[in-house]
């Protein structure tokens, strides 16, 4: 048998011994990342006692419980085995793995078994496991959904059944039914409607109680008392032998509106997820040099002005100022800039980003809690929870008018039973006043249309995560767009290329391979892309030097490549000079090409938002580049109001700003320093290939993250939010004639029928007319 | 056709169709839909060798029950034995 290294060959007899060797079988296709050896040197800090009172929770039978994320999964094999090698360790109780999100639960008895251990024995199989804290909201989310899902269950159950049963009814209905048969009908129906209106629509008689302590009218109010009145109606009906019982139309208002509050629940448990999967991945501890002794010391103890030691590829958790040394840091999930930025001694280094390249020291300037990382987390998780949600049309309304037809109801039962003096008369005639205006045309106005709109949308690849999105966001004045990434690509492509003398493309591929700068990679791009046939060759003496460029030696010569300044330190003429990045490659010094790149601007951007404001949406850009690029791609896009040198939170305060001004703000965005100001804002859009947080926080995700997308959501939006107001006006005025008959006591259940689904094919085909909207640039 | 028949064919159905959604719900409340992919994809790891494995960690809980009961009784024995000197 042949292993890539000594790693993989390792856990190949680990998993043969445990007689677990049908994993390979269970892989498939799947290829797999080689086994690194991984350092055990941590490992004593699972057991100190100020780990266990962050993480480790213990349970009544003595036991302790831990919740891990495992890292290194990429199918479901590996979850499979990282089960089953646990569950063959002694002394651990309960492990179970998500195949989702890949978050363990572990039980295991502290007598025979140490978490250590346990971690130990994770890592020996390839993957590496680290604690996080299932803080409340993750365990109440999750309660959350199993609840609504059993409610859903009994709801579908419920729905389903008496469905059949009523098509019975309806049959019976126009060609006759003995009272015998009907009673047996009416009956099966109401056993099926009860759990139904009282175990699934518990929800909203919970929010319409609520709303009531509160003095608002919401739409559980309307769910709650329609459903209600409903039910208390046809129980009447059923009892008395007389009219038609409505149970059928109780459970279809209460499955429909659940089935729609549920998947908002499912929505925010994602946001969730990601959050503990950043906060996981930051390291525990941090070196600090005191008096010449290094240390590990854990990030909570780290006070200001102690010295910390920051080793190539650590990610910074404490905010700094430099102290000795100089290095490259990765600042993307600050500023969302993909070129590393070079600092040296007295610059500032924030918490976030990632040493490249170099060993460095620095002063701590904050404490953990201070640092700009702990606290864009913390502004996160609260921006989850705080999304601040414009309140809207079709609940505003109903919420007029359920309380206008509960006092319309009251007033006709008092007035028919002063008149008439008979209590049940006045009563159906109340009843039937509630009955006649809540469920149908009202009900399904709005979510007729959204759904009409959303399904429009997806198939173009933009997907609206919830139906109220787009309500919100055609009401949206103010645009806020993220540079890079979202205007332009994201990483620099070559625009112009000079050759000076001839040489071997493979020469230079091979040495801006050794480089993972974006700049090398937007020239790797280039290469592959104008040559075929390129060759693999292997350079030696590869050296980086820092921000500048790469140098290598090949069969004797020597290959150069990097920036101007590079050329300058060794004394080579570079001769030009360009707004835009410039990459030399010298074979011996002697410059043979020069190319020039930039962050090339995304296809029909400056149209896109041109039209965009022409439709009377403010338009803004934020950044975390500095000014001068901004301006720049600014003024090609045709964008006046520019804020640049934002950090993560700067741009959230800037979407607060506008808020408070009154604005409904939409911002773009793309990567994990726009998930703040994403969460802050109305409606958050996120291009398909961003990073996972900022889609997750988002609402709106562009599939195909085109301009032209953020057009077709306006537009799209804007449509369905136009047959929303047509269908409620239309249901408002079919009330207007119906209540009043009602009022009156001319419905009968005939004219009852009738008038409600002819009022309900109304909506629907309204809705429907969304289906023949146009596009630009479409014939 | 008679009444009794019509109760009959719809109470059985019925009856039948609970059979299920209590089989469900009783899946919800013991966590078994917890992880929509795990529900299609540990499907395919299902064997005979996976049931040997639940039953081996259930009896793990057992034994683990047991001690715990045991090192109690014998925490609770030591504190009965205990007087205190006077």
């Amino acid at each position: 048998m042949y292993f890539c290294c000594k790693g993989c060959q390792g856990v190949y007899h680990l998993l043969e011994s445990e007689g677990l060797d049908t994993f390979y079988d269970k892989l498939g296709n799947t290829t797999l990342q080689p086994a690194t050896a991984r350092i055990s040197e941590d490992l004593e800090k699972f057991d100190l006692e100020g780990f266990k009172n962050k993480y480790i929770k213990t349970n009544e039978d003595g036991l302790y419980e831990i919740h891990l994320i495992i890292e290194g999964i990429h199918c479901s094999a590996c979850v499979w085995l990282n089960e089953k090698v646990l569950h063959k360790t002694d002394g651990i109780i309960e492990a179970s793995i998500n195949y989702s999100n890949n978050k363990a639960k572990v039980v295991w008895d502290p007598e025979e078994v140490k978490l250590s251990q346990i971690i130990e024995t994770i890592r020996s199989i390839g993957y590496n496991a680290y604690p996080y804290d299932p803080s409340l909201q993750e365990e109440r989310a999750n309660q959350a959904k199993k609840s609504y899902y059993s409610r859903i269950l009994v709801a579908v159950f419920g729905t389903m059944n008496i469905m059949w049963i009523a098509i019975a009814h309806y049959a019976g209905y126009f060609t006759g039914m003995q009272q015998g048969f009907k009673d047996i009908l009416n009956v099966a129906e109401f056993i099926l409607a009860t759990p139904v209106l009282f175990y699934s629509g518990w929800i909203f008689f919970r929010g319409a109680y609520y709303g009531f302590k509160n003095h608002i009218v919401n739409m559980d109010t309307l769910v709650a008392s329609g459903a209600l009145s409903a039910y208390i109606y046809s129980i009447y009906a059923m009892t008395t032998q007389r009219g038609e019982v409505y149970f059928d139309s109780v459970v279809m208002i209460i499955t429909f509106v659940l089935v729609g509050k549920y998947l908002e629940v499912l929505s925010k448990k994602h946001a969730v997820d990601t959050l503990d999967s950043i906060m996981g991945s930051t390291p525990t501890e941090v070196t600090t040099l005191k008096e010449g002794v290094k240390s590990l010391v854990s990030i909570e103890n780290v006070q200001v002005g102690d010295l910390i030691e920051l080793k190539p590829g650590e990610k910074v958790v404490i905010d700094g100022v430099l102290t000795s040394g100089q290095g490259s840091f990765d600042e993307s999930s600050l500023t969302g800039e993909n070129e590393p930025v070079h600092k040296q001694q007295g610059d500032s280094i924030l918490s976030g980003s990632i040493c490249l390249d170099s060993v460095i020291h620095y002063e701590a300037s904050k404490d953990v809690s201070g640092s700009l990382l702990t606290s864009i987390v913390s502004l996160l998780e609260e921006s989850i929870t705080k999304k601040p949600h414009i309140e809207q049309l079709a609940n505003t309304i109903s919420g007029y008018f359920s309380t206008i037809i509960l006092v319309i109801a009251l007033l006709t039962f008092a007035g028919w039973y002063f008149i008439n003096g008979s209590f049940e008369t006045a009563l159906i005639v109340g009843i039937s006043v509630i009955v006649i205006a809540c469920p149908c045309a009202l009900g399904l106005a709005t979510p007729m249309a959204t759904l009409v709109g959303i399904s429009i949308a997806a198939k173009r690849g933009l997907l609206f995560k919830e139906a109220t999105f787009l309500e919100t966001m055609a009401k949206s004045d103010l645009l806020a767009l993220d540079k890079t990434g979202t205007i332009t690509e994201g990483k620099p492509s070559v625009l112009k290329a000079e050759t000076f003398e001839d040489f071997d493309p493979s020469l230079l591929l091979a040495l801006v391979n050794t480089s993972n700068h974006p700049i090398s990679k937007g020239i790797t791009t280039y290469l592959t892309e104008k040559y075929d046939h390129l060759q693999t060759l292997q350079l030696q003496n590869i050296k980086s030097i820092e921000a500048k460029g790469i140098e290598a030696g090949f069969e004797g010569r020597m290959l150069l490549g990097g920036n101007a300044s590079l050329l300058q330190e060794r004394g080579i003429d570079s001769h030009t000079n360009s707004e835009n990045s410039l990459f030399f490659f010298a074979i011996d010094n002697k410059v043979v090409a020069k190319y020039e790149l930039s962050d090339t601007i995304r296809k029909g951007a400056k149209e896109t938002i041109g039209q965009i404001r022409s439709m009377g949406i403010e338009v803004v850009m934020l950044t975390g580049d500095h000014e001068q690029s901004a301006k720049k791609v600014a003024k090609e896009v045709g964008i006046d109001q520019v804020h640049a040198k934002l950090l993560p939170q700067d741009k959230s305060a800037l979407i607060q700003n506008f808020q408070e001004e009154g604005k409904i703000v939409v911002m773009v965005g793309d990567g994990i320093n726009d998930a703040i100001a994403l969460a802050q804002s109305n409606i958050a859009i996120a291009m398909g290939r961003g990073a996972d947080v900022a889609i997750n926080v988002s609402d709106v995700v562009l599939l195909d993250e085109k301009p032209q997308s953020i057009l077709e959501a306006y537009t799209i939006s804007r449509r369905t939010y136009r047959a929303v107001k047509e269908n409620l006006g239309f249901s408002l005025l079919y009330n207007v004639i119906a209540v009043p008959l009602a009022v009156a006591g001319f419905v009968n259940p005939l004219i009852a029928a009738l008038s409600m689904s002819l009022s309900s094919l109304v909506v629907v085909g309204n809705s429907m007319r969304i289906k023949f909207l146009r596009f630009k640039g479409e014939k | 056709m008679s009444e009794n028949i019509v109760i009959l064919m719809i109470g059985v159905s019925t009856f039948l169709g609970a059979l299920g959604l209590i089989a469900l719900l009783w899946g919800v409340k013991t966590g078994q839909f917890d992880d929509q992919s795990k529900f299609i994809d540990a499907a395919r790891y299902d064997g005979e060798e996976e049931l040997r494995d639940a039953v081996m960690m259930e009896e793990k809980k057992k034994e683990q029950k047991k001690k715990a009961q045991k090192r109690k009784r014998e925490a609770e024995g030591k504190k009965k034995n205990y007087m205190p000197a006077d």
